[in-house]
């Protein structure tokens, strides 16, 4: 009983650590139509920058607001200069963001020696309830992660700005005729995803640590979940990377670790070849 | 016609395009410091370093091409070697086989170095020493602690092995810890043999292994290990999982209570640079053992020396650190410094002769010798607890350790 209340906070939390991660990635993918692979790397500089404003002696929680606005900035700059480009051509658009990432990884390393630096939780410790220990900023992650998803599905479904990035979506001719700049939609859209990540690279860096391959591992997850969920809506990421992150904490407690690894993307690709839609087929945000 | 003179433009580009490629490669990518004289008729001696400079194993590449420069710098200070001067070749090997060997020919092929030292991952030492000694003909000196089993001629290790490491460290650790272990370790060479090393000393001084497990590099979370540990009321986890996942595990059995109901951690690698993977708390009382601690300059004026040289010539984020091989780089460069010294020549197989006995009085942590016929290094061990972010040392071998290998 026990091993299963750790369990569940456990592999809710890890979770709901995917579920961040891949917010960001899911909404670019699903609403512009660009599989961004420096997605991993703004999650990295999200938790650069969160380590750079720790360091310099300034309040953790401080960072963590920065974050989000200095990556969504510098994901509105990217955009503007090279992303835009490559709507035209996705696969050329992989590699563009691709090398994006490489240079963000690259630098990080540089900035850091390579080296891995810790970054102290805001809120630290863990609930004791008898001989069971959770740790509080797990829980923290959790509760953040459904105010951002309720909050960024509530953006997307309710608000004008909302249906001006769904109607670019859909028909972006037909958007721009009745005087919507697709091309500031585009840019806002993708910035807010780097938004969502860089936000996401804050929260976790207490609990990975700060390190240049930060990215890489959750980019693999992440697309994997993108793929498992269906593309083009906005449940779909998310209910993929629920799946993902919920299998690849929850089968290491069934079996050998290295196994566990593996059988994840295999269940994925097993899923993918049935339903290759994803779990959701739907196109859009559903009300 | 104008297909054929298309076709001749195009291989012509093609064969352009090489050879600018290849001008970069060999470009920036190399690094050669040429000493200040160079009057001896027979030329500079060539020292090659092959370490990783770029790519994840930076933080260690650095610090060792640093730790040869310091060097190299001294010898030529004073009068260089055999009267010849010395010049240092650095070549990076990038943490990634396939450019190290391409790097490495150039070093042996290119420069004709008399020796190369370097390598930090075992795949690297694996992928370049074919290139050094068997094509190559040069002598090869592999400065990081390792798991063993490298019984290679020509091939001189200079950093601890596992019963170096252990030998000492698992009886300490089941005085100041207990008799239940978990060996949880990352998936490749290293932890597997070390463990298995770990495994033998923990059963023949009385203790017993609870469960040894394997992880995927890149996995950092581990729930459901931190949960094994806890409910199977383990006493010290021998840990060989390496970065990245090991800060977030360490976080993890911090947070689960682990070290608050008397567990000990220990790790064999841990030095430096990993103290600040974690916040102090959450690793305090983890014990590591290894050939040289920063603190020991306090007491050791000859480490005191060598420590305060290299943080004043390089001040930056490179730690002088046992985990990034520093200490092995210093001791295989002076080893084969007396070793050339005693030969009088730098011919292969003289230089490997006397290395195969060299001794130095002086280096980081102590003196140290080579093992006779074993081509390992025999060296003072100690253990270290953090505490507060520091190390103490808390245990050291009563003299230099055999590395018991080949």
């Amino acid at each position: 009983m026990d091993t299963l209340l750790i369990a569940t906070f456990e592999i809710l939390s890890f979770g709901a650590i995917v579920v961040l991660v891949v917010l960001g990635l899911g909404i670019i993918a699903s609403m512009m139509g660009i599989f961004n692979f420096a997605q991993g790397e703004f999650v990295l500089l999200g938790a650069y920058v969160t380590y750079l404003v720790h360091s310099v002696g300034l309040p953790v929680p401080l960072g963590m607001l920065a974050a989000p606005i200095a990556v969504g900035a510098l994901g509105f700059v990217l955009e503007k200069l090279v992303v835009r480009r490559f709507y035209t051509a996705p696969v050329v658009a992989m590699l563009g963001t691709y090398a994006l990432g490489l240079i963000i990884r690259e630098a990080v390393r540089g900035l850091t020696g390579g080296l891995y630096l810790s970054v102290p939780e805001p809120i630290s410790g863990s609930i004791t309830i008898g001989s069971l220990h959770f740790a509080t900023w797990r829980g923290v992650i959790v509760i953040i992660t459904l105010l951002v998803m309720a909050a960024s599905h509530a953006l997307l479904a309710y608000t004008s700005f909302g249906l001006r990035v769904r109607a670019s979506l859909e028909n972006p001719s037909l958007a721009r005729a009745s005087g919507i700049s697709t091309g500031m939609i585009y840019s806002v859209t993708f910035a807010f995803g780097a938004a969502l990540a860089g936000l996401a690279g804050a929260l976790i860096v207490p609990v990975f640590s700060l390190f240049a391959d930060l990215g890489i591992r959750f980019l693999i997850q992440g697309f994997v979940a993108v793929m498992v969920g269906g593309l083009g809506s906005f449940a779909g990421p998310v209910a993929g990377a629920s799946v993902i992150g919920t299998f690849s904490a929850w089968l290491p407690w069934l079996m050998s670790p290295v196994i566990a690894d593996v059988l994840v993307f295999v269940l994925a690709i097993i899923f993918i070849k049935f339903r290759p839609q994803g779990l959701v087929s739907g196109r859009g945000v559903n009300r | 016609m104008i297909n054929a003179s298309r076709q001749l433009s195009r291989r012509r580009f093609l064969g352009n395009f090489a050879f600018a490629s290849a001008a970069i490669a060999a470009g920036p990518g190399s690094w050669v410091i040429r000493p200040d004289w160079a009057n001896a008729a027979e030329g500079p001696i060539r020292l090659g370093i092959a370490t990783d400079l770029t790519g994840s194993l930076g933080f260690a590449g650095n610090t060792d091409a640093n730790v040869a420069r310091m060097l190299v710098k001294e010898v030529n200070d004073s009068g260089g070697l055999l009267g010849r001067p010395i010049e240092l070749l650095i070549e990076d090997t990038a943490s990634d086989e396939s450019v190290a060997v391409g790097n490495v020919r150039k070093l042996i092929q290119r420069d004709k170095v008399d020796l190369v030292l370097g390598g930090i991952s075992s795949s690297m030492r694996n992928a370049i020493k074919d290139v050094i000694i068997s094509r190559g003909k040069t002598l090869y000196i592999y400065p990081e602690g390792y798991e063993g089993k490298e019984c290679t001629p020509y091939l001189f290790c200079t950093g601890p092995v596992p019963a170096q490491n252990c030998d000492q460290f698992i009886p300490w650790l089941i005085k100041n810890g207990g008799k239940r272990f978990a060996l949880p370790g990352s998936n490749y060479v290293w932890p597997q043999t070390i463990n298995a090393y770990a495994r033998k000393v923990i059963e023949s001084s009385g203790g017993e292994v609870i469960f040894e497990e394997y992880y995927p590099l890149d996995q950092i979370d581990f729930s459901s290990t931190v949960s094994r540990i806890i409910s199977n009321k383990v006493d010290v986890v021998f840990n060989a999982i390496v970065p990245p996942g090991v800060s977030p595990f360490f976080k993890q059995l911090y947070q689960a209570g682990f070290s608050k109901n008397g567990g000990r951690l220990g790790c064999v690698y841990y030095d430096e640079n990993f103290l600040e993977m974690n916040q102090a708390h959450e690793i305090e009382g983890l014990a590591s053992s290894l050939d040289y601690y920063k603190v020991l300059a306090a007491e050791d004026p000859v480490s005191a020396r060598i420590q305060s040289a290299y943080d004043k010539q390089f001040p930056a984020k490179f730690r002088f650190s046992a985990g990034s091989a520093a200490t092995g780089t210093y001791r295989g460069l002076k080893l084969w410094e007396a070793a050339v010294k005693e030969a009088g020549t730098i011919d292969r197989d003289a230089v490997a002769a006397a290395l195969d006995h060299a001794k130095i009085a002086e280096g980081p942590g102590g003196p140290a010798e080579m093992a006779p016929g074993k081509r390992h290094c025999r060296m003072n061990m100690y253990i270290g607890v953090a505490k507060g972010g520091q190390y103490e040392i808390v245990a050291r071998s009563a003299g230099l350790v055999d590395p018991k290998e080949c």
